[in-house]
């Protein structure tokens, strides 16, 4: 990876902790559309999800479900986590290109 | 957007089927297609996405939303496919925390990732000629969420979860307001990465 790739890589990450930082503090708690659909058209309905998250809805059980701070622990720790996947799958399913990576380097 | 588990009823299968074969042909643009250059570019659009997606924005009627970003990923990349599997790596790991049940995640991806990546990047490519590039990208994001939310009422009316019309009003409605930031959200990053790396982009110079 060039030094100009590793830097947006970086600088990219980086705003998206910092969105993933805000999150938790500035995001509406409103339903979303779909959630807010589903109490129009079947009051009273309760998800029963098939597997229980250790991190339910981007909270630390141990922290309470008011806190901030669980939701910045699960959401940067999300972000950092995707993107450490995105990257590693993408080594993985790239194309693969012998000769012709020296000149898509640098331009 | 996220379909929580037992709402799709019997159908859920459905959905898982239609994405493992729409992964197979997102993998396989990906071994033609994506490049060592671009690899810093899908690392950084799915955390964002994953960051962005945590970030309800109130709208009006008590209710909220957030981007999807899987227009972004398509225009970006030049190809839907690379929404399909940023979009399916995000949904992925949202669903260990609970946002979209397992059951349900062939759905989630197949709206989020699938019809709203075709249909952003299907709009952008037919109308950035005749409106321009920057107002197609806001109308192809505009579209994905809008026309993503319609594919779950349908969904949820097949499944016997919702009635077909009100479903179809009350998401189409929603997600015809939260369309405006999808859209907003999707030009400014756009631009910004137009700003810092234009050569990542598919009309950048030196793009591919």
């Amino acid at each position: 990876m060039s030094p100009k790739d590793k830097k947006f890589l970086m600088g990219g990450i980086l705003v998206a902790v910092i969105i993933a930082f805000l999150a938790p503090f500035l995001a509406s708690t409103n339903p979303d559309g779909l959630d807010s659909t589903i109490e129009k058209l079947i009051p009273g309905h309760e998800a029963e999800p098939v597997y229980e998250s250790p991190m339910p809805d981007y909270t630390v059980p141990a922290l309470g479900e008011d806190s901030p701070w669980g939701g910045v622990i699960a959401i940067v720790g999300g972000t950092i986590i995707i993107a450490l996947l995105a990257l590693g799958l993408g080594m993985v399913i790239k194309k693969d290109e012998p000769e012709n990576n020296q000149l898509n380097k640098d331009e | 957007m996220h379909i929580g588990d037992g709402l799709l009823s019997w159908t859920w299968p459905i959905y898982y089927i239609i994405t493992i074969i729409a992964l197979y042909f997102a993998l396989k643009w990906a071994r033609e297609n994506l490049d060592e250059k671009h690899i810093p570019l899908l690392a950084v659009m799915a955390a964002g996405i994953f960051a962005i997606q945590a970030m309800n924005i109130p709208i009006p009627w008590g209710t909220s939303g957030h981007m999807m970003g899987a227009a972004l990923v398509a225009i970006v990349f030049g190809s839907p496919w690379a929404a399909v599997i940023v979009l399916s790596m995000v949904l992925l790991v949202q669903s260990f925390f609970g946002d979209g049940g397992i059951t349900a995640l062939g759905a989630n991806i197949f709206n989020m990732g699938i019809i709203a990546g075709f249909t952003g990047y299907g709009l952008f490519e037919a109308l950035k000629k005749p409106i321009g590039r920057f107002p197609a990208i806001f109308v192809a994001a505009w579209a994905s969420i809008f026309v993503a939310a319609l594919a779950v009422a349908i969904e949820l009316a097949i499944a016997g979860t919702f009635p077909l019309d009100l479903g179809l009003f009350y998401m189409g409605l929603y997600h015809a307001v939260i369309g405006l930031a999808e859209g907003a959200i999707t030009v400014v990053a756009i631009l910004a990465i137009q700003n810092v790396r234009p050569d990542l982009l598919p009309w950048g110079k030196g793009g591919s």
